[in-house]
């Protein structure tokens, strides 16, 4: 709550001093502002995402206009964070960070990231029509912010989303889709999993790695009243709700395709645009996919719809990035930095971003009733981007040592080599071990994720 | 007056043999050893990059205590060796009878065609490996099934099952590397005085004598290199594993180098990742030694 209250006076501050700004100035700020920094260079890493390619797309844009090159480098996603901090670390040549969900307190932590009011308060680089409070709150508060401090602007966020293959529902005679994970076990597994065919239910990513700790394992926590830690940073897998809802996850592999732990999110989402699966749950970037003729069949079969909700309500899986200007940087990269994220998350270029295939993390633009028609997962996005639970990954920076706990024994869970309740131990067990390592059972560390 | 002699080695001197050494050795230094001393000095340090704030002390031998104490790692190493014995008898009987039959007489165009061939797995970068495996191992549209379909058996989950996914990352090892084996066999029947072979053939027509008491002294020097470069490359072996399973499913291909990268790139624990990194070089050190002693002899 204390965090909470943080950050929103960080954004009324900010708020209040942009406000204050003549109307004048609001024309051509990026163009002024960006005046005696022509020429100058910046450089960031970019994934091979949807988001991505849509910011390139209108990246000339930003350049004719400011005259600063923006520098970017593809890399996958696995590798990302081990790029950057070796970076940082060595004092390399990034101005800008690419700030994961889950990093952001280790990013922040280590003093790799400026604060956002480190800029903002300097008018002459501060868009006049910032409006921080104009990004989704729990976006701007999970992605962009770490102990009440705002490092960061969301940028390319997702929330997961149940896809569904709405032809193959109406056939088993369903005419929406399932409004709890419940009845999407009892009601449509059976009736749409039919193995001889090799025609399964759902499919959930779960290859070992972040996909499964994130995608796989965390997503049924949380919605049956679960979670990883208690308050005072001790396992809480071995509670009820937590052994329910692994429980769950067990039970309902049996509507899923065999070798689902060799699923990774191209699979699953391959498997539902091949017509193998009827639903799975993933991240909202990748709609796209789902919707090129190219990459899939489904056509006008496909449907969107929030992820199904648990005994503790509608908890979906949260997740994306936020950009955020490195410490490393001069200050004439730094202030050239902060104009380019502002450009890229702000209101002004949001529908142009949507319609190349990003998603935007303004609300404004959802509003939009083109977009709204255009886009299928817009409304279940925007629904489950109300509530949610900020570390629904907890975000400090144990989580990476911890992940991977997560998923070597999530997946031997899944795969019955050990049981559930055998798995938690060891996981409550050793995410306690890096956990006191890192001193939180000492008082050495405030208890923030 | 007595007449100069002319020196007989102009511009040669003392210091001559020392430049044209000295780059190749500096090279090695910088890229080879120094590193290497780095690996050893940051073994007895807490060295996590994230955490510049901890510093980087100097804790004598905890690292190696911590290492040889955690079951992860002795299960992964457990893992590597199994996956060593699987892949390398593979590898070193059918590179024999690769270069077995590269070595017979005749069809001189089919046999430089198939030596070129040979060294297309060896060029491939082992992430491509990786990324064809997964592809050739999919359960739904892998060839690997396919061609289990057309003898009649069914599909197989090899990725997602523990056992298959440990098959699968072999057979791409063996795929990968049969093709040095043969390489390195083929030059060692090269070797062969062709006088003593074709007396030989004369005097028998056993194949496997002719091997045993003929081709078989040439061949072990280049078993004993094929021995000591695979278990070096296996204990380092991790593009390709991770592009097909990431050491999963569960820890079914959680090979050491896999998890050693994740320790020192993932969690970023240097000082531990080290210490491990110098205990394999200590072990690809005394396994190589072993190999020398018991395998290789000087052909006379």
């Amino acid at each position: 709550m204390k965090r909470m209250l943080k950050v929103c006076a960080s954004v009324a501050a900010i708020a209040a001093a942009t406000a204050s700004m003549p109307s004048a100035a609001l024309a051509d700020w990026l163009e002024t502002a960006a005046e005696p920094l022509k020429g100058t260079e910046i450089s960031g890493i970019f994934l091979d995402r949807p988001g991505y390619r849509a910011i390139i797309k209108l990246l000339p844009e930003f350049e004719k206009k400011t005259g600063i090159k923006v520098n970017y480098e593809i890399v996958p996603y696995e590798n990302t964070r081990e790029k950057q901090v070796l970076n940082f670390t060595s004092q390399g040549d990034l101005t800008m960070a690419l700030v994961d969900l889950v990093w952001i307190g280790e990013f922040a932590e280590s003093g790799w990231i400026d604060p956002v009011d480190n800029f903002a308060k300097d008018a002459s680089i501060t868009d006049p029509n910032l409006k921080l409070e104009g990004f989704f709150p729990l976006l701007l508060n999970a992605f962009g912010s770490w102990g009440g401090t705002t490092y960061g602007l969301p940028f390319d966020n997702y929330s997961g989303l149940l896809f569904y293959n709405s032809c193959q529902l109406k056939d088993a005679g369903f005419d929406k889709p399932p409004a709890t994970w419940e009845e999407l076990k009892d009601v449509y597994g059976p009736k749409l999993t039919d193995a001889a065919n090799n025609k399964y239910a759902f499919a959930l990513q779960s290859l070992r790695g972040e996909t499964q700790s994130a995608d796989s394992f965390m997503r049924f926590l949380w919605p049956f009243g679960g979670s990883l830690l208690n308050k005072e940073f001790k396992s809480n897998l071995m509670s009820p709700e937590s052994q329910t809802g692994l429980n769950f996850r067990q039970d309902l592999m049996k509507y899923m395709p065999p070798g689902i732990v060799s699923y990774d999110h191209a699979e699953a989402v391959n498997a539902l645009a091949q017509g193998q699966v009827s639903m799975i749950t993933e991240w909202s970037a990748f709609y796209g996919t789902l919707v090129d003729p190219t990459t899939s069949k489904l056509g006008d079969c496909l449907a969107v719809a929030p992820e199904p909700a648990g005994p503790a309500g509608r908890l979906p899986a949260l997740g994306g990035f936020s950009l955020a200007v490195a410490s490393q940087a001069s200050e004439e990269e730094k202030k050239a930095t902060w104009l380019f994220i502002q450009w890229a998350t702000s209101e002004e270029i949001a529908k142009s971003y949507v319609e190349a295939g990003g998603v935007s993390g303004r609300m404004s633009v959802y509003e939009d009733a083109d977009i709204k028609a255009k886009y299928k997962f817009v409304e279940p996005m925007v629904a489950s981007w109300q509530a949610g639970v900020p570390e629904f990954r907890p975000r400090f920076p144990a989580w990476p040592a911890i992940s991977e706990v997560i998923a070597e024994w999530g997946t031997k869970m899944m795969l019955g080599e050990v049981s559930v309740e055998a798995g938690s131990k060891e996981i409550g067990t050793r995410t306690e071990e890096i956990l006191g390592k890192e001193g939180y059972y000492d008082g050495k560390k405030e208890l923030l994720q | 007056m007595a007449e100069k002699t002319a020196t007989p080695n102009r511009g040669y001197g003392r210091w001559t043999p020392f430049w044209f050494l000295a780059p190749a050795v500096l090279t090695l230094l910088l890229i080879g050893i120094y590193p290497t001393i780095f690996a050893l000095v940051t073994s007895f340090r807490r060295y996590n990059i994230t955490r510049p704030r901890d510093g980087f002390p100097f804790i004598g031998f905890e690292n190696y205590l911590n290492v040889l104490s955690d079951s992860t790692f002795w299960s992964s190493l457990l893992l590597t060796a199994r996956f060593y014995v699987t892949v390398l008898p593979v590898q070193i009987a059918l590179g024999l009878a690769i270069a077995l039959l590269l070595h017979k007489p005749g069809m001189g165009l089919l046999k430089s065609l198939a030596r070129v061939t040979l060294v297309v797995p060896l060029a491939t970068t082992y992430a491509v490996v990786g990324l064809i495996g997964r592809l050739i191992f999919n359960r739904d549209f892998g060839v690997a099934n396919q061609f289990l379909n057309w003898f009649g058996f069914p599909g197989f989950d090899w990725l997602g099952s523990p056992s298959g996914a440990f098959a699968a990352i072999a057979i791409m090892d063996i795929w990968q590397w049969t093709p040095f084996c043969a390489l390195i066999f083929l030059a060692g029947l090269s070797m062969v005085p062709g006088e003593i072979e074709e007396a030989a053939r004369l005097e028998t027509s056993s194949r496997l004598s002719l091997l045993r008491y003929v081709q078989l002294p040439y061949l072990l020097p280049g078993l004993t290199a094929v021995m000591i470069l695979r278990s070096a490359d296996v204990l380092k072996l991790f593009d390709m594993v991770f592009v097909m399973t990431r050491g999963g499913p569960g820890s079914a291909t959680d090979l050491v180098s896999v998890y050693i990268q994740r320790v020192g790139f993932r969690i970023f624990d240097l000082g531990t990742a080290s210490a491990q990194a110098i205990l394999l070089l200590i072990l690809t050190i005394i396994i190589s030694r072993l190999y020398i002693r018991v395998l290789y002899r000087e052909v006379n």
